[in-house]
């Protein structure tokens, strides 16, 4: 489901407003295409040595490049930034406001490569850069479901049509939970490998509920209903009460939900009279972590043996302590 | 599984009203429906979902209808595209 990524033209890494970029030169090269996600400082390959400078990648430029630069003879400079732009990068940005050279413009125009300076220091530069980027460059798939923030864990709420996922999310928020994104959830593996869900931009904040139609959660609840995005922690999957499946009674049930190449947790809810979704939700997130800090409720609950009065050490159920 | 290309007729394409109307037509029939647009392949049951296509006017896209009365649903789905939505523009 990747869909086919070319490249982001620079013109779109200009009007990112975190990057706070403050000036450009050789605009007529805006349309260049960076292709990888990773920005790249160019270091050594000032020197000369080219060998891993790559196509596609924008360039950052801080004190060091600006410094090492401004320290060469006039030849010697020449020749530096003629070897290096001849490369035709996409576009270089000039960290701390650096006022870019006259002689690395007019070098940088002569291979089409655009020049932009940002205020930013370095390295938040070049994280910010590097987010945004590795966002756009992901693999991306769109999962069906809500998503939500419930006590700090990121959960899609999974399930059949017209089965109550809105309803479910609308009592979450209610009870001061947030909302990322109602019915269609986008994710992307971010530049950690964790699974990061958001909304698409047409639907951000707004929540369908049949009869009362589309609402906006931010509107209503006020911003702090809503988050931008979340890492995916647990996939819950409402269906409906069968009375002939089996469900997990112990709580030992260990269920993943595959998405590119990762596992997710996923734990199956069946939905029937006098079940409160919300709270039941609620609890199993507060289960999920008490898992996730080593408390197995169901093997303290079946393995305790009675004490003995001879010798306690004898009586060990044989394999209750293993998962 | 069976699948129809559809052509986009009205002038809104795929905006808040038309898409209520579609989902709430793929909500009467008991298949699994689909959108499929751009890569994007989304529920026709799910109102949000249509919207993220921001599918407009001359664009072409994809219904995917899978279960009993997947015929109907193809053909009934097809038909409101065909009348425009009914809109009058």
């Amino acid at each position: 489901m990747a869909k086919d990524v070319k490249g982001i033209q620079l013109s779109r890494v200009r009007e990112l407003n975190q990057l706070k970029i403050t000036r450009v030169f050789n605009e007529k090269w805006l349309p260049n295409l960076v292709k990888h996600p990773r920005p790249q400082r160019p270091g050594l390959g000032l020197t000369g040595y080219l060998k891993h400078i790559q196509d596609g990648r924008i360039q950052v430029f801080g004190k060091t490049e600006a410094g090492y630069l401004s320290n060469l003879k006039e030849d010697e400079k020449t020749r530096c930034l003629k070897n290096y732009f001849a490369l035709k990068l996409p576009g270089v940005i000039v960290a701390e406001n650096i006022e870019p050279a006259a002689d690395w413009i007019a070098m940088a125009a002569r291979y089409a490569t655009p020049i932009l300076v940002s205020e930013l220091h370095t390295a938040p530069l070049i994280s910010r850069l590097s987010a945004y980027l590795y966002q756009y460059f992901s693999k991306k798939i769109k999962l069906n479901g809500v998503l939500m923030d419930v006590m700090g864990q990121g959960v899609l709420i999974t399930g059949a049509s017209g089965i109550g996922k809105s309803e479910t999310a609308l009592e979450l928020v209610n009870k001061g939970y947030q909302l990322i994104a109602d019915d269609v959830a986008e994710f992307y593996l971010d530049s950690n490998d964790d699974l990061v869900g958001r909304a698409n931009e047409v639907i951000k904040n707004l929540m369908e509920v049949r009869g009362l139609g589309i609402l906006n959660i931010n509107d209503i609840f006020g911003a702090s209903a809503v988050l931008e995005e979340k890492k995916l922690n647990l996939v819950i999957n409402l269906e409906k009460w069968d009375a002939k499946k089996k469900y997990d009674r112990l709580g030992e049930d260990n269920q993943c939900f595959k998405i590119l190449g990762l596992e997710v947790p996923l734990i199956n809810l069946p939905v029937g009279p006098g079940r409160n979704l919300s709270t039941i939700i609620e609890v199993a997130l507060r289960n999920f972590l008490a898992k996730k800090s080593g408390r197995l409720t169901y093997l303290e609950a079946r393995s305790t043996p009675p004490p003995a009065p001879g010798g306690a050490a004898a009586s060990r159920e044989p394999g209750g302590e293993t998962t | 599984m069976i699948e129809k290309k559809q052509q986009i007729f009205n002038k809104l394409g795929l905006h808040a009203r038309a898409a209520a109307k579609l989902s709430h037509l793929a909500n009467m029939f008991s298949a699994d429906i689909y959108l499929i647009y751009n890569e994007d392949k989304v529920n026709a049951k799910s109102l949000l979902g249509i919207l993220t296509l921001a599918a407009s006017v001359g664009n072409e896209i994809t219904l995917q209808a899978a279960g009993a009365d997947e015929q109907e649903a193809i053909q009934a789905i097809g038909d409101l595209f065909d009348r425009r939505f009914d809109e009058e523009i």
